[in-house]
């Protein structure tokens, strides 16, 4: 072989070995793929402000609650749309929902400020006023704890644990929280909750005591607006403003971020929730685009 | 030549060459820029150090430059290389608007000043130059105020308190009045002193004791319409009473209800009294700054930005909620033709039935330009020139 067919050779070898590396490198700190996203492809029907996403296990399905449209989105595992259901044109912005083991489902509805029982069998949608002592809660975010109910209070910036009969029957505050508390989920036995204005996540125990007060360090936060937790334990932030999400080890030092702002498949504008999905996938509500974007490993 | 007279030239030759190369480097022309230029701006009572020495050259380049004034660089970068203290205590907390605009003229001749630091005029004088929406008098008017003497409370440079302000704010009252005195003068007051900003003007007011002007009409009228006297907080729920339009604006998805003590409509709004009939806590470049800062600074930063003048959040904005995109008053683009009703006659199609190819949505305005600024002319979100149009057109690549 001559020299020069060598040396081609070789520019060659190095060329396909830095293409092959070069997104191996770049993504080297974020692990995470996007995988599809939940969206209503046909024109003009497109969801408008998407606010939450759920999850039904048993059947694989994910549940998008469109608030722009009044309506709850149910897509199939893969992300095919099944359908959109109103409760009969009854649903006034919904906000966030959970589904219940026997087909119920509680939604949140910012427009009446009510925490509604849709029952689908019975086809009756029940809306509640809450109430905590004599002041009136308004819920933000819901989330099951086992058979229990836990409601975000916006006005209180509370986390607040229901008895069935939608007394409150536990707290979960940080009175020294700037603004309250802005989302939380629950991790196995405990509440985990972000603190937006503070930068900060707090584990509280069942009885409402802080287990750990983490304070979220490096990255760079801007408007920490939703937040995870990873199986290893690794905490997620999504940053609305930055449209990022940027995780943390369990002591709240900065790890990565991954995401930016845009409207390709990937990015995301204005985000408003972060959630793991029950097969591990990371699902962000992607208000701007009207989409739930997920994202594997 | 010998080769030992050559070595010993060669030897004094390397041994000079650096000093003279040294010379040159550091050896500035000897210009008299006065030859030309009246050298009475240069000769007033404070003077810069530079122009007293007569070092034009520090700053200016004699044949081209470019910076206006034959500057060799941006007038912050010019300053802060002599300054180096400034630029790291100006990037620190909240800076005066001429400092995040690196616009140290705004207020400093360069040369020479009859005033302390360099100032241009009188410092009521600089600083109303620009504050045109402060009357330079009251009916009672705070004396600090009334002697142009803005530095006692304002910090001109930056701060880390709102406002500039030298200390945190009551802690500024109490600097001068003194609680004691204060506490006799609000003898029913149901707890410590504090906020005194909820119904002073620090400035000045048409009422005696500096209160502001407008009073919100349950407290002109009496304290017990809202207090109860038993200590009970008065609650949002007060509130709303008496407005129901703020409770229908609150129930949408987008709102503004935050935890605020013991009634979330308080961190915006005075309960007592303030400057207008909104009774905000101050302007709005604090009230929603004290959340917003970012959104602020990301204006600030743009190279292009949307206009601001005689603009306030609220005339894009709902403050209360609203079920729009960034809780605006409507659906985007009727919020944008409010003032640029104009354009939707020869710019590309918006609108219903017109939809963004990448998400399926409606396009709007802001599908292709940024609302606070950017660093593209128009503020679009990419260059105009074609990255933004080939975001959806692909093919025109």
């Amino acid at each position: 072989m001559k020299l020069t067919s060598v040396r081609s050779y070789l520019t060659g070898l190095l060329l396909i070995m830095v293409l092959v590396m070069l997104p191996v490198v770049a993504g080297a700190q974020s692990s995470w793929r996007w995988m599809m996203s939940l969206r209503v492809e046909k024109t003009g029907d497109a969801m408008y402000m998407p606010s939450a996403v759920a999850f039904d296990k048993a059947t694989s399905r994910y549940y998008v609650v469109d608030t722009g449209r009044d309506q709850l989105v149910s897509f199939e595992k893969d992300g095919k749309v099944i359908r959109g259901f109103t409760a009969n044109g009854q649903l006034k912005a919904p906000y966030d929902m959970v589904r219940l083991d026997n087909g119920n489902l509680w939604v949140v509805e910012k427009g009446r400020n009510s925490l509604t029982l849709i029952d689908l069998a019975a086809k009756k949608v029940t809306t509640h006023i809450l109430k905590d002592g004599d002041r009136q809660i308004f819920p933000d975010r819901i989330a099951l704890d086992g058979d229990k109910l836990l409601v975000l209070d916006r006005a209180s910036g509370d986390v607040l644990r229901l008895a069935p009969d939608l007394s409150v029957e536990q707290r979960f505050d940080c009175p020294k929280c700037i603004g309250g508390l802005t989302d939380f989920v629950v991790d196995g036995h405990s509440v985990l909750a972000l603190s937006r204005r503070d930068k900060k996540v707090f584990r509280f125990n069942q009885n409402g005591t802080v287990a750990k007060e983490i304070t979220l360090q490096g990255g760079e936060l801007d408007f920490p607006e939703s937040l995870a937790v990873g199986p290893s334990g690794l905490i997620y932030i999504l940053d609305r403003h930055q449209s990022r999400v940027l995780t943390y080890t369990p002591e709240g030092n900065f790890k990565y971020h991954f995401l930016g702002p845009g409207q390709a498949p990937g990015q995301v504008y204005f985000p408003r929730e972060l959630r793991f999905d029950p097969w591990g996938r990371l699902c962000v509500v992607d208000e701007g685009n009207g989409r739930v974007e997920v994202y594997r490993q | 030549m010998s080769l030992s007279r050559y070595l010993q030239a060669v030897m004094v030759f390397t041994m000079t060459l650096p000093l003279l190369l040294a010379t040159q480097a550091f050896a500035k022309p000897m210009v008299d820029c006065f030859q030309c230029h009246d050298r009475a701006p240069f000769q007033k009572r404070v003077k810069h150090e530079p122009a007293a020495a007569g070092e034009c050259l520090d700053c200016h380049s004699p044949h081209a430059a470019r910076f206006k004034g034959l500057l060799m660089q941006k007038v912050k970068d010019l300053c802060y290389s002599c300054h180096p203290d400034a630029a790291e205590q100006h990037s620190k907390g909240m800076a005066h608007q001429p400092v995040i605009d690196g616009n140290c003229l705004a207020c400093h001749d360069p040369h020479s000043a009859d005033q302390d630091g360099l100032l241009k005029g009188l410092l009521a004088d600089v600083c109303f130059g620009c504050h045109t929406e402060l009357p330079k008098k009251f009916k009672h008017t705070h004396p600090p105020y009334a002697k142009g003497d803005c530095t006692a409370c304002h910090r001109p440079h930056q701060s880390t308190n709102n406002y500039l302000l030298v200390k945190e704010r009551d802690a500024l009252c109490f600097s001068c009045h003194k609680q004691a005195e204060v506490q006799k003068k609000h003898p029913n007051f149901p707890m410590k002193l504090s906020n005194c900003g909820s119904c002073h003007n620090p400035h000045g007011s048409d009422r005696p004791g500096l209160i502001r002007n407008v009073l919100h009409p349950p407290y002109a009228d009496d304290c017990s319409n809202c207090h109860t006297g038993k200590g009970a907080p008065v609650r949002m729920e007060t509130c709303l009473e008496c407005h129901p339009d703020v409770s229908e604006q609150m129930a949408s998805s987008h709102n503004h209800l935050v935890r605020y003590k013991e009634n979330g409509c308080t961190a915006c709004h005075s309960p007592h009294a303030g400057d207008d009939k909104r009774l905000l806590r101050g302007k709005e470049r604090h009230v929603c700054g004290t959340c917003h800062e970012s959104t602020f600074e990301q204006r600030d930063a743009a190279k292009y930005k949307h206009p601001l003048k005689g603009l306030v959040c609220n005339d894009c904005h709902a403050p209360h909620g609203s079920n729009h995109p960034a809780m605006a008053k409507g659906p985007i683009n009727d919020v944008c033709n409010q003032c640029h009703g104009k354009h939707g006659m020869f710019s590309h199609p918006i609108g219903n039935n017109i939809y963004d190819p990448r998400t399926g949505q409606v396009l709007t305005c802001i599908s292709c330009h940024a609302t606070k600024g950017s660093d593209y002319k128009d503020h679009t979100r990419y260059d105009g020139k074609k990255d933004l149009c080939v975001q959806c057109h692909a093919t025109y690549r």
